[in-house]
């Protein structure tokens, strides 16, 4: 912004605004770095509309496209917890429920992380006439499709919560939380969480480019990676060094702490707020320099 | 930032080359590299080269037309200047905001009304929501579709109505370069007429037009200057009437008047 400033300020003998761009051969490396990121915060306005446009388009005139974003998160969690408990054989209500409002907000959860991976792995084969006509730093289109994914991921909050209320109104003796000061770590969490999920986006993004069918084998991934992470069971069924599956899953310490903080009404553990930081900036690393460095090819291979 | 490029230059191309990359086989997916792998073959490519070796300097304030077969990489050129495509070898140094109206249209969305559309193009060539917000107006009045059609769906426009929208879109930007790829070989009389118009008004005020065209008297009325390109090499540069006599010799159509009809 700085050096924009000075540029507008110096004398030049001519009227239009001179802005000199250089366009040289590169092999896998990254553009000057100042220079993208100026531009990417010049039009991150354009990943917002784009989102809300898309949106637009998706359900032009139908609320119950909408609704679905929620109704089938909803029944699935309902599935699975008849699953769980069929196998379990439990019969406790107060139990059972827990066992439901924990799959209930890890399966929320989940799908948040697997719409922005799934989605931004589509936005650059996607984008099609966007990426070839026209020049803007392409980390925006995998942004935009996380910004939709939140907005999908919002109303569910309130549906969990709705549910917990209607719970504890049946089954009083349910020991599921609602309302506790560890809540105020929900931002942090979705924060590292957003953050870990969008590098993972860009680096399936850029596999997707050169290879068509990543976006259909993620489909099968995300759903074995669902069985291993602590939605369908509890993390407190880990014991010793069991516990490491929790944290080489990438959104492994996010769900864990997910549920302490809404089922037990328990701040997040050191080692899951560390876990949660270190998968964002490993993914943000990566997955920034994979994209980046390889995004002027983008347009070559659509 | 020093850079070697004198003031009067809007682009400059030093020796560039673009080399397209084809995977010529089989379709790009993991399970067929995967599999070619497994059997110790290696992929079989094909490289295209677009553009070969180009040296050219545009000035600020010119017309530059540019002619050439299908194939000759035009386009390739376009989106090279446009910073879209990265050059294989060389160097394009450009001065000035570049607003780009390039083959294949604008990103429309088809599902979207022309409005949204117009906001979304100009946010993403880095408009500020307030700067489109005042020109989405000017832009509509500019593209004068049959009522009430800026804002339907682009899908119903018809390719004539596109072009129109496409092309308001690409001079409200007002850019310092501008680069048209057959943007108006959709537009009635009319509307050519009235862009011919904005696009000398845009020449008056210093900024650059880049255009790419089919249309041989397009060139000739508008372009200070005109080349043209053969299998990514410049066989010809100078005045468009001449170099535009050339192409049609070489073309050995003659100057049939249908040909300089369509564009
Ligand atoms: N995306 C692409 N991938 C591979 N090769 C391409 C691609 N786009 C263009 N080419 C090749 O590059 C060469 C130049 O193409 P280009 O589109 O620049 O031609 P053009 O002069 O614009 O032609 P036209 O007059 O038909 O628009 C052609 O040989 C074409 O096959
Ligand atoms: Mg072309």
């Amino acid at each position: 912004m700085a050096e924009e400033k000075n540029e507008a300020q110096a004398p030049r003998a001519v009227t239009y605004a001179p802005r000199i761009q250089v366009f040289e051969p590169h092999r896998a490396s990254l553009p000057p770095i100042r220079g993208y990121m100026r531009e990417f915060w010049r039009r991150k306005r354009f990943s917002l509309e784009l989102a809300r446009f898309a949106d637009k388009a998706e359900y032009l005139d139908s609320n119950l496209g909408k609704v679905w974003l929620v109704l089938n998160p909803l029944l699935l969690a309902f599935v699975y917890f008849l699953l769980v408990t069929v196998l379990r054989g439990g019969s406790d209500k107060a139990h059972g429920f827990t066992t439901l409002a924990h799959i209930l907000i890890g399966l929320f959860t989940f799908y948040f992380a697997q719409n922005v991976i799934s989605d931004g792995a589509q936005s650059i084969t996607q984008g099609g006439r966007l990426i070839l006509n026209q020049a803007f730093p392409r980390t925006l289109l995998p942004l935009s499709s996380a910004i939709r994914s939140f907005w999908q991921y919002l109303p569910t909050i309130p549906v969990y919560i709705a549910v917990v209320i209607l719970g504890k109104i049946f089954i009083p003796k349910a020991d599921v939380h609602i309302f506790s000061w560890a809540l105020l770590w929900i931002p942090y969490v979705t924060a590292c969480l957003a953050l870990t999920a969008f590098g993972m986006a860009l680096i399936f993004a850029t596999m997707n480019v050169y290879f068509r069918d990543t976006s259909k084998l993620l489909s099968y991934t995300t759903r074995i990676w669902l069985y291993g992470s602590p939605v369908l069971w509890l993390p407190e069924m880990l014991h010793g060094w069991h516990r490491v599956i929790l944290y080489v899953n990438p959104l492994g310490p996010a769900l864990a702490a997910t549920s302490e903080i809404w089922i037990r009404g328990h701040a997040p553990t050191l080692a899951q707020l560390i876990g949660l930081l270190v998968w964002a900036l490993i993914a943000m690393v990566f997955g920034g320099y994979f994209f980046i460095s390889r995004e002027r090819d983008f347009a070559v291979r659509i | 930032m020093l850079i070697d490029m004198p003031d009067d230059l809007a682009v400059r191309i030093e020796d560039l080359s673009i080399t397209y990359k084809i995977n010529v086989d089989t379709k790009k997916t993991l399970k067929n590299a995967v599999m070619r792998a497994s059997k110790g073959e290696k992929v079989r490519m094909r490289t295209v080269e677009a553009v070969k070796h180009m040296n050219l300097d545009i000035p600020h304030g010119s017309v530059l037309g540019i002619v050439g077969a299908n194939g000759a990489g035009k386009s390739t050129l376009m989106r090279s200047i446009a910073g879209i495509l990265p050059p294989s070898e060389g160097r394009i140094t450009v001065n000035g905001k570049i607003s780009t109206l390039l083959a294949l249209g604008v990103g429309f969305n088809p599902a979207l009304s022309g409005r949204d559309n117009i906001i979304l193009g100009g946010l993403a060539s880095g408009l500020s929501k307030e700067e489109i917000a005042n020109k989405t107006d000017e832009i509509a009045k500019f593209a004068d579709l049959p009522d009430g059609f800026i804002d339907m769906p682009v899908r119903t426009y018809s390719s004539g109505m596109y072009g129109r929208v496409a092309f308001a879109v690409a001079v409200a930007m007002t850019p310092d370069i501008l680069l048209l790829d057959e943007a108006l070989s959709a537009g009635d009389a009319a509307f050519k007429e009235k862009s011919f118009l904005r696009m000398r008004e845009l020449v008056k005020e210093a900024r650059t037009i880049v255009i790419v065209s089919h249309a041989l008297q397009t060139v000739k009325d508008l372009c200070t200057h005109a080349i043209w390109m053969h299998k990514g090499e410049i066989l010809a540069k100078g005045e468009p009437g001449a170099i535009t006599e050339k192409y049609l010799d070489f073309l050995n159509v003659g100057t049939l008047p249908s040909n300089d009809e369509d564009f």
